[in-house]
C-alpha cells in the first residue's frame, strides 16, 4: 500500500476514534435535517399570514411564496455550513496535526525514508474523505427531509443540485480543515492552535464582508450574500476585500447552485471557494519537515 | 493576604502575562473600532445620497422635500456590541477554559491542594481575577468605542449617552462573565481539556448563533427581502393586528430566542443604546421597565454559570489525570 494510502486511512481511523471534534460533526450534521424542517415551519406560517392578509382585505399583491421551489427548503443549509461545517473542519484539521504532534509520533515516522509532502498529502486525503462523508449524510438528509416535505421524490435536477451544492460545500470545509492542519502545524501551545482558525474564521465571516459591504456582522449570519456597495470607499475597499470574503462567496454559489439565482457572480464564486481550499492544501502539504517534530504545549 | 485574594491576584498576573489574551483583547476593540468606522462612513454616504437626491427633486421643481437621515451617536456602536456578543463571547471562553487548562498542564494543581485553601477559594478567586480583568478590559473597550464615536463619528457624547454606554458596558461585563465562568466550569469537570474546550466551543455555536439563527429564521417578517409586511404593502398597525392570529407561533419564538443569553444580552445593549428605534430616545425608566426581566434572566444566568464552575472545581475533578 502506498504511503498516502497508509496516511489517509491512518487519519481516517484516527479521526473516528476521537470523541471530542464529533460533536460538531452531530451538530452540523443535526441542523442541516433540523434546517429543512425550520424552513418549511415558516414557509407555512407565512403562507397562514398571507391567507389572513387577504381574507382581511388588506392586500393585492401576490403571494410570494406561491409556487416556492423545492430547493427553497436547504437555503438555511448554506448558513449552517458557514457557521457550523467550517468550524468543524478547522476543528478536525487542528486535531489531525496536534495528534502526532502531542504523542511525538511524527518523530518516530520520519525516522522512516518517507517522504513529508506524502504523509501531509495523505492527511489532507483522509480529512477529504472523512469530510466528504459526513457532506454525503448531510445531503442525504436534505433530500429525504425535502422529499417529505413536499410530499414527492426529488427531481433528478434538484438532485443533481443537491449534489453540486454538495461538492461545493466540501470545498469550503476542505479549505478550513487545511486550515485548522496549519494552526496545528505552525502554533506550538495547543490552545491557540485551536483558536488561531476560529479567528480567521471570524477575520472571513465577519469582519472582510463588513469592511466591503457596510453590512453589520450579525446581519451576515443569513443565507444570502451581502450586497456589495457600487461607489464611495466602500466600493473601493471591496477590490481588496472582496476576494477574501470565502464564505460571501460560498452563499452567492451556493444560492446560484440552489435557486438558480443570478445575483453576483456565482462562477467567479466558485472560482475564489476552489483557489482558497487549494492554496491551504498546498500550504499544507510544502510545509518543512522541521514543523511536523516536537510536542505540542497547553 | 487570604486565599481567594491570593488566586484572584495570581490569575490577574497570569492573564497580564499571556500574550494571546492581550491580542485576542486588542483585536476586540480593534473590530469594535472597525464597525463604528463603517458605520460613520455609511452614514456620511447616506447623507451624501440624500443631497444628491435633494438636488434632483429642486431641479425638478418638487416643492416636497423628505428630513434628512439623522445621526444617533450611540447606533454608530451597533456592530461594534455585536462583535461583543460573538467574538467577545468566544475569547470569554478562551480565558475561562485557560484558568484551569493552564494550571493542569503546567501540574501546579497538586502543589496548589497541597495547601489547606477552603472548598471554593481556588474557583472563587480565580473567578474574581477573571472578573477584575473583564472589568477593565470592557471598561478599555467602551472608552476606545465612546472616542471613536467622537473621532470617527465626528458625534457628540451627552451625560445621559454616556450613562447609557455604562449600562451597556455593565451589560458586557456580565455577558463575558458567563461565558467565562462556563467554560472554567466545564474544564474543571472533563478530564481532557481539549475535550472541555471543543464542548464549550460546541456550546458557544449553539447559543451565540445557532439558536439566535434559528429566531430569524422563524421571523416572517424576514422571510422577503426587505420585509414580508412591507412586499404586501401591509401598515404597521395592521401588521400587529395579523400577526395577533399566529401568536403561539410567535410566543415559540421569542420563548427559543429567550432561552439564549446572547439574544438576552444584544436586546439590552441594542435597547439602552437606542438601536431599536422604539427605545431610540427614551429615558432610563422606561428602559429599564422593558428590559428588566431580560437583565434578571441574564444575571441569573451568569450567577448560575458560576455556581456551576465552583461546584464543579473540586479537589477530586481538577486532580485527575487525562485519560
Amino acid at each position: 500500500m502506498s504511503v498516502l494510502a497508509v496516511v489517509a486511512r491512518h487519519e481516517l481511523l484516527a479521526s473516528r476514534r476521537n470523541r471530542a471534534p464529533q460533536l460538531l460533526v452531530a451538530m452540523f450534521i443535526g441542523m442541516v435535517g433540523f434546517s429543512s424542517f425550520i424552513g418549511w415551519m415558516t414557509q407555512h406560517t407565512v403562507s397562514g399570514i398571507y391567507r389572513q392578509v387577504l381574507a382581511d382585505g388588506l392586500t393585492t399583491q401576490p403571494n410570494p411564496f406561491v409556487d416556492v421551489a423545492p430547493l427553497f427548503f436547504a437555503r438555511n443549509t448554506v448558513i449552517y455550513v458557514v457557521m457550523i461545517g467550517t468550524l468543524m473542519a478547522a476543528a478536525l484539521g487542528v486535531q489531525s496535526a496536534l495528534r502526532d504532534r502531542k504523542a511525538a509520533s511524527a518523530d518516530l515516522v520520519l525516522t522512516r525514508p518517507s517522504p513529508v509532502k506524502a504523509l501531509l498529502a495523505g492527511r489532507m486525503i483522509g480529512i477529504g474523505a472523512l469530510l466528504a462523508v459526513v457532506v454525503a449524510v448531510s445531503s442525504v438528509i436534505s433530500w429525504l427531509s425535502i422529499s417529505v416535505i413536499t410530499r414527492a421524490p426529488l427531481g433528478l435536477g434538484n438532485t443533481a443540485r443537491l449534489a453540486g451544492f454538495g461538492a461545493l460545500t466540501w470545498v469550503l470545509l476542505l479549505g478550513f480543515a487545511a486550515l485548522g492542519v496549519l494552526g496545528g502545524l505552525y502554533i506550538k501551545r495547543e490552545t491557540t492552535a485551536l483558536l488561531a482558525p476560529f479567528v480567521a474564521w471570524a477575520v472571513i465571516a465577519f469582519v472582510l464582508p463588513q469592511l466591503g459591504t457596510a453590512a453589520r456582522p450579525v446581519s451576515l449570519l443569513n443565507p444570502v450574500a451581502a450586497v456589495p456597495q457600487t461607489s464611495g470607499v466602500f466600493h473601493a475597499v471591496s477590490f481588496v476585500t472582496g476576494p477574501l470574503s470565502v464564505t460571501e462567496h460560498f452563499k452567492t454559489a451556493s444560492q446560484a447552485i440552489l435557486e438558480g439565482s443570478a445575483a453576483g457572480f456565482p462562477v467567479m464564486s466558485g472560482v475564489v471557494i476552489a483557489i482558497f481550499a487549494a492554496g491551504l492544501v498546498a500550504a499544507v502539504v510544502v510545509t518543512s519537515p522541521s514543523r511536523l517534530r516536537g510536542g505540542a504545549s497547553e | 493576604m487570604n486565599s481567594v485574594a491570593v488566586f484572584a491576584s495570581k490569575e490577574l498576573l497570569d492573564l497580564r502575562r499571556n500574550k494571546v489574551v492581550w491580542v485576542l483583547t486588542a483585536s476586540l476593540a480593534a473590530a469594535v473600532l472597525i464597525s463604528v468606522v463603517v458605520a460613520s462612513l455609511d452614514f456620511r454616504t447616506q447623507i451624501a445620497d440624500y443631497h444628491a437626491y435633494v438636488s434632483q427633486l429642486k431641479a425638478s421643481g418638487s416643492a416636497v422635500i423628505p428630513a434628512a437621515p439623522q445621526l444617533f451617536p450611540l447606533q454608530l456602536l451597533r456592530g461594534g456590541f455585536e462583535y461583543i456578543e460573538i467574538i467577545g463571547a468566544l475569547f470569554a471562553v478562551v480565558v475561562g477554559y485557560g484558568t484551569i487548562a493552564r494550571e493542569r498542564s503546567r501540574g501546579t494543581m497538586h502543589l496548589i491542594f497541597t495547601r489547606d485553601t477552603g472548598r471554593v477559594a481556588f474557583a472563587g478567586g480565580k473567578l474574581i481575577g477573571i472578573g477584575v480583568f473583564w472589568a477593565v478590559m470592557v471598561g478599555a473597550i467602551i472608552a476606545v468605542a465612546a472616542a471613536s464615536v467622537a473621532v470617527v463619528g465626528t458625534a457628540s457624547l451627552n451625560g445621559g449617552d454616556a450613562f447609557k454606554l455604562l449600562i451597556a458596558g455593565v451589560a458586557s461585563w456580565v455577558y463575558l462573565m458567563f461565558w467565562s465562568a462556563i467554560a472554567a466550569g466545564l474544564t474543571a469537570l472533563m478530564r481532557r481539556t481539549t475535550s472541555a474546550l471543543i464542548l464549550a466551543l460546541g456550546l458557544w455555536l449553539l447559543v451565540v448563533l445557532i439558536v439566535p439563527q434559528i429566531g430569524d429564521t422563524m421571523d416572517p417578517d424576514n422571510q422577503v427581502p426587505g420585509g414580508l409586511f412591507k412586499a404586501l404593502a401591509i401598515q404597521k398597525p395592521d401588521e400587529v393586528a395579523v400577526l395577533a392570529h399566529f401568536a403561539s407561533f410567535e410566543s415559540a419564538r421569542n420563548a427559543l430566542e429567550a432561552t439564549s443569553v446572547s439574544k438576552l444580552f444584544e436586546r439590552i445593549a441594542f435597547a439602552f443604546l437606542g438601536i431599536k428605534d422604539k427605545y431610540n430616545g427614551q429615558g432610563f425608566g422606561l428602559l429599564w421597565h422593558a428590559m428588566y426581566r431580560y437583565s434578571w434572566s441574564v444575571l441569573a444566568m451568569t450567577v448560575s454559570a458560576t455556581g456551576f464552575a465552583i461546584a464543579t472545581s473540586t479537589r477530586n475533578n481538577l486532580l485527575r489525570k487525562a485519560s
